[in-house]
């Protein structure tokens, strides 16, 4: 086919199911994974106590967590029951996979420092937003509580909390971990607006949001930003 | 050409609905016996209904049980209406494995003229992927197989050319839709020997009007449209608006049927394939297959009238 003609195509061309199709697949979700939502929510929350706990181990586990939620809305929502109906969610769901198992061998080799006391608040309210308030977008958009997106089930919901994580690595660690979120934003953002799914543009925008207040609650930033830190760079020889 | 059982029970259920349905078409036609409007393949002589069955985005529904029960019942209703002409194609996700669900449940291989496409750029793929369509339609045979929008249509072609003398398809064709590459499918329908075309045209996309249509005519092959209500941006455009009075007199009682019945009054259209989710829908649809077809002065209204919105 010439350039000519692929420009011929709008976004609603390549969607090749309909949004009750779509919301469907959060309910069926939900459905085939009770009860264990029972566990997977104490856990989730349980990460920003995790993440200010000055002892490394606790925080590995945290990222952990993240890892496993990368894997679990990539290997299930998006290979499982995503890809059935919409071919271009398979590779995305092993990408997803993939970003997980990178994420958890990056929690092994390089160690993530504390969230500073004075932001943990923030960080903790932030967390609680991605990971409380933003499920209830999908049963807004379907008036069906069923359709509640849960962290580390569903992709949209596991990368904006977890982009706050991610903010916290070190910044040598965290380009690796950017294209697949990037990627995933803009094809998200661009299927639901074809689909006319309203508020779910909240979870691609939600996800930018939260990443760029991660940058600035991050503890390297942080301390740059200190007047009274000791760390003043590298020194010129 | 000779006649197979399945050719035979279409055919008998075709011409024998409207006589085993009465109550049906009473109510379709508003009380008068109404019989469906069939359209005749040029290559074949065999009739086939107006209206006919889509499955893009609608049939393609995964696994999920509740959905796929939901579509079997909007292809019962397509049957119970006196449809038969199903179309899909690879490239439709799960829409094939749907189908072929749908179809098991209902018991109705008998009743359906199975079309899809090929669908790969890998010209020597035509029969792997037609095998495939089969496991997942379930049907013996298939009576159309169709080159999607024209990918790698040279190899597919000839292969398709080869079954169908094999007896392995009943009838071949080519498809585009949203207007695309005309020119080149004008040149395909003038030098290859096609059953069928398959083609974007509704009461706003006209373009098929000046060229492909007439061809087809000219060439005796038969014209399946696609896209009748503009993948429901005719809906969306109509949405406000209450049907002109004088629709009522060309015998439209629905946009659905206004739409519809504007496509399968052209001469050249054999089958539209309008598709949908909901049984109501459906029904709609069906009823543009009964009664009164619009004149070509009465077409030129309806297009004028909807440009005018």
């Amino acid at each position: 086919m010439t350039d000519v003609a692929w420009l011929s195509y709008s976004l609603q061309d390549f969607l090749m199911f309909g949004p009750q199709v779509f919301l469907r697949l959060f309910i069926r979700l939900n459905q085939d994974f009770w009860p264990w939502q029972l566990l997977v929510v104490p856990l989730t929350l349980a990460v920003p106590w995790m993440m200010c706990r000055p002892t490394h181990a606790w925080r590995r586990l945290a990222v952990w967590l993240v890892a496993a939620a990368w894997i679990g809305s990539g290997a299930g929502f998006l290979v499982r029951y995503f890809g059935e109906i919409n071919w271009p969610a398979v590779w995305f769901g092993w990408a997803f996979v993939a970003q997980g198992l990178l994420i958890a061998v990056l929690a092994i080799c390089c160690h993530s420092e504390a969230i500073p006391k004075g932001r943990a608040g923030v960080f903790t309210g932030l967390w609680l937003t991605g990971v409380v308030a933003l499920p209830w977008v999908t049963v807004l958009q379907s008036g069906e509580l069923g359709a509640m997106a849960v962290f580390g089930l569903t992709p949209d919901v596991t990368l904006a909390a977890s982009s706050l994580v991610l903010a916290m690595m070190p910044r040598v660690w965290l380009w690796p971990l950017l294209p697949i979120p990037l990627v995933w934003v803009l094809f998200s953002a661009a299927t639901y607006w074809a689909l006319q799914l309203v508020w779910f543009l909240l979870l691609p925008a939600a996800t930018l949001i939260l990443f760029a207040l991660g940058c600035w609650l991050s503890p390297s930033l942080a301390r740059s930003q200190d007047p009274q830190s000791g760390h003043r760079g590298p020194v010129r020889r | 050409m000779r006649l197979t059982r399945r050719q035979l029970v279409i055919g008998a259920g075709i011409s024998g609905f409207a006589l085993a349905s009465p109550g049906l078409f009473a109510e379709l036609a508003g009380g008068t016996a109404a019989v469906p409007i069939l359209r005749t393949v040029p290559s074949s002589g065999e009739s086939v209904p107006a209206i006919g069955m889509g499955t893009w985005i609608t049939f393609n529904v995964g696994n999920d049980p509740y959905l796929i029960e939901s579509r079997t019942e909007v292809l019962k209703t397509f049957f119970d209406r006196g449809g038969s002409v199903v179309d899909c194609s690879p490239m439709y996700g799960s829409s094939a494995d749907v189908l072929g669900k749908a179809l098991n449940a209902l018991q109705a291989h008998d009743q359906v003229f199975a079309a899809t496409k090929i669908w790969t750029a890998d010209e020597s793929a035509t029969r792997t992927q037609a095998e495939s369509s089969h496991n997942r339609w379930g049907v013996a045979r298939f009576d159309l197989l169709q080159v999607h929008n024209l990918l790698g249509w040279r190899g597919h072609l000839e292969t398709l050319k080869e079954m169908k003398a094999d007896g392995e398809i009943r009838y071949l064709g080519i498809t585009t839709s949203h207007g695309r590459r005309h020119d080149e499918f004008a040149r395909i329908m003038e030098t290859e020997p096609l059953d069928f075309v398959q083609l974007t045209y509704n009461v706003l996309d006209r373009e098929a009007e000046s060229v492909l249509m007439p061809l087809a005519r000219e060439r005796g092959i038969a014209v399946i449209v696609n896209r009748p209500f503009q993948g429901g941006a005719l809906f969306r455009r109509v949405q406000s608006e209450p049907l002109p009075p004088w629709a009522a007199v060309a015998g439209i009682g629905s946009w659905a049927e206004f739409f519809l019945k504007f496509v399968i009054a052209h001469p050249a259209v054999t089958c539209a394939i309008p598709a949908t989710s909901q049984v109501a829908h459906m029904q709609e649809n069906m009823a543009a297959m009964y009664g009164e077809l619009p004149s070509e002065s009465q077409r030129q209204r309806m297009a004028a009238f909807v440009r005018s919105l």
